[in-house]
């Protein structure tokens, strides 16, 4: 049968809306979108190619590389991943002083996933609103890490250096600002009328559809799946980690479920730093050959490395799966079905999160 | 120099529309220019705005060491920028190509092979006051008296 297809809209690869080179093929009908074809390879750069025959020591710095906005859970993932290989034991300071940095990522991640979407539906006060909050977010990680992005913090045995009481307390008192500030933008964005317009009810994803796709992270959990990477982390369950699952599925329930998520995220902060006792921050370390599947929960879903070393302690083969591959297939092929407007295609699109340097590689 | 010029001048030193062209970075840089649209650093007040699109450009900012797709969509890009116009390129990659300039790699640095670079910016990734600075430092020079250098040029 013929389709019935009026112009094929292209979007992208350079666009307005979008942090990243990614073409989206629409085929339209009058207004009315029929179907989505996302094209990738604009930013593919073989870093799983390069890091085959390196020395651990570099493939650290290369997988921090894999994506700018979360580079501290890369960074986190794959030396867990040496660490699971090699057997080492990462002392107690060291695995909150991670969370305390890697919950701190997932603010400022969550925080700019929203300010995209809020600037695509052209809602730019509330975006800007919410990207002013996110520097107070960077300020606390660059006090952690000592720089704002690619901070190399994470070491296999433990962390690469300790933090003062000071820093403590200036990143509870942060953690303060975030809260109070992000309850009024909630509201904002709760209540606004143009908001739920264009976001209630758009790009719904139905509850079969995520099953069957394998869909992670924040969009998964926006549709009633609980998948969270973090549920078998037994520090994570210490420090007061709960499952937030939302039903809607639809764009709203994305976004206000990073906002839940959010608050999450400032509580464990929160916890974390009451539970730092003074310790060791770093065991040593000795890497051995071996082979290990190692799965972390990214601001977007779950990111796992798959990673085998030889007795030198260089890469075999090494395998990354980032959680935006199937988060923009899921977005393509699901959630950009039969919208009733073709300006609806990058605000469902951006409202999954996507990650083009994470999904190529 | 005639008035309409200085007029010129005096404009186009408040007003720098800026595009900025992921050419196979990690996103590193694109967030740190992103971070320089917050209130907290407020690159509106200097007069440059980010549209993100190419035809309405001034400055093109390139993040990334030249992937294989770019390569031949860059120049098609950079033809389709009207005059007066520069290129600044943000971080080590469209330079050296930093981390991933190594055997086996796939990407083509440096960026100024294909496109005329104006202006560049290392750091892995720069701050935003760097990125900043480095706009108006070098949108300020080039596009002074465009029209009696283009002339003389021609000549």
């Amino acid at each position: 049968m013929k389709k019935v297809v009026d112009v094929s809209l292209p979007v992208g690869p350079i666009h307005p809306c979008f942090k990243e080179p990614a073409r989206i093929k629409c085929e339209t009908a009058g207004e009315r979108v029929l179907s989505t074809e996302v094209e990738l390879g604009y930013v593919k750069k073989g870093i799983e190619k390069i890091m085959v025959g390196r020395p651990w020591q570099e493939v650290i710095f290369l997988a921090e590389r894999v994506c700018g906005i979360c580079s501290v859970v890369h960074n986190t993932a794959i030396v867990e991943t040496i660490e699971k290989i090699s057997g080492i034991s990462v002392p107690r300071r060291a695995a909150i002083l991670r969370i305390i940095l890697n919950e701190l990522d997932r603010i400022q991640s969550h925080l700019l996933a929203n300010y995209s979407y809020c600037y695509t539906i052209e809602h730019e006060t509330l975006a800007m609103y919410l990207l002013n909050l996110r520097e107070t977010a960077m300020d606390a990680i660059e006090s952690v890490s000592g720089t704002r992005v690619m901070s190399a913090y994470v070491v296999p045995g433990g962390v690469r250096e300790d933090i003062s009481d000071e820093t403590v307390k200036s990143i509870v008192s942060a953690m303060d600002k975030i809260e109070k500030e992000l309850k009024r933008f909630v509201k904002m964005f709760e209540s606004g009328p143009l908001i739920a317009l264009r976001s209630k009810g758009i790009g719904v994803l139905s509850h079969e559809d995520a099953a069957a796709s394998g869909v992670v992270g924040p969009t998964a959990r926006a549709c009633g799946l609980e998948r969270d990477a973090r549920k078998d982390d037994e520090l994570y369950k210490e420090l007061g980690w709960h499952m937030i699952t939302r039903t809607e599925s639809d764009n709203f329930a994305r976004i206000m479920l990073r906002f839940d998520e959010l608050f999450q995220s400032v509580n464990l902060v929160r916890n974390a730093a009451a539970a730092l006792e003074p310790g060791k921050i770093r065991n040593g370390a000795v890497i051995t050959a071996g082979h290990a599947v190692h799965t972390v929960e990214a601001p977007r879903g779950d990111l796992t490395y798959d990673l085998e070393l030889d007795e030198f302690g260089q890469v075999v083969r090494v395998a990354i799966q980032t959680p935006s591959i199937p988060n923009v297939e899921v977005a393509s092929h699901a959630m950009m079905k039969n919208l009733t407007s073709a300006a609806d295609v990058t605000s469902v699109f951006i409202s999954s999160d996507p990650c083009i340097a994470c999904a190529e590689r | 120099m005639s008035l309409i010029q200085s007029v010129k001048n005096s404009v186009r030193k408040r007003s720098i529309h800026v595009c900025y062209v992921n050419t196979g970075s990690c996103n590193g840089c694109d967030i740190e220019i992103l971070a320089c649209l917050a209130p907290k650093y407020d690159i509106e007040q200097y007069g440059i705005y980010v549209h993100n699109n190419p035809r309405e450009a001034d400055v093109i900012l390139i993040t990334g060491g030249m992937s294989p797709q770019w390569i031949d969509k860059l120049p098609d890009l950079w033809d389709r920028v009207p005059e007066p116009k520069a290129v600044v390129t943000i971080g080590n990659c469209p330079v050296s190509g930093c981390v991933f300039n190594r055997p086996g790699k796939l990407i083509d640095p440096p960026v100024s092979k294909y496109i005329p670079v104006t202006a560049s910016v290392p750091g892995c990734p720069p701050s935003p006051a760097e990125i900043i600075s480095a706009i108006l430092g070098a949108a300020g020079e080039l596009f002074k008296d465009y029209e009696i250098k283009n002339k003389e040029a021609q000549k």
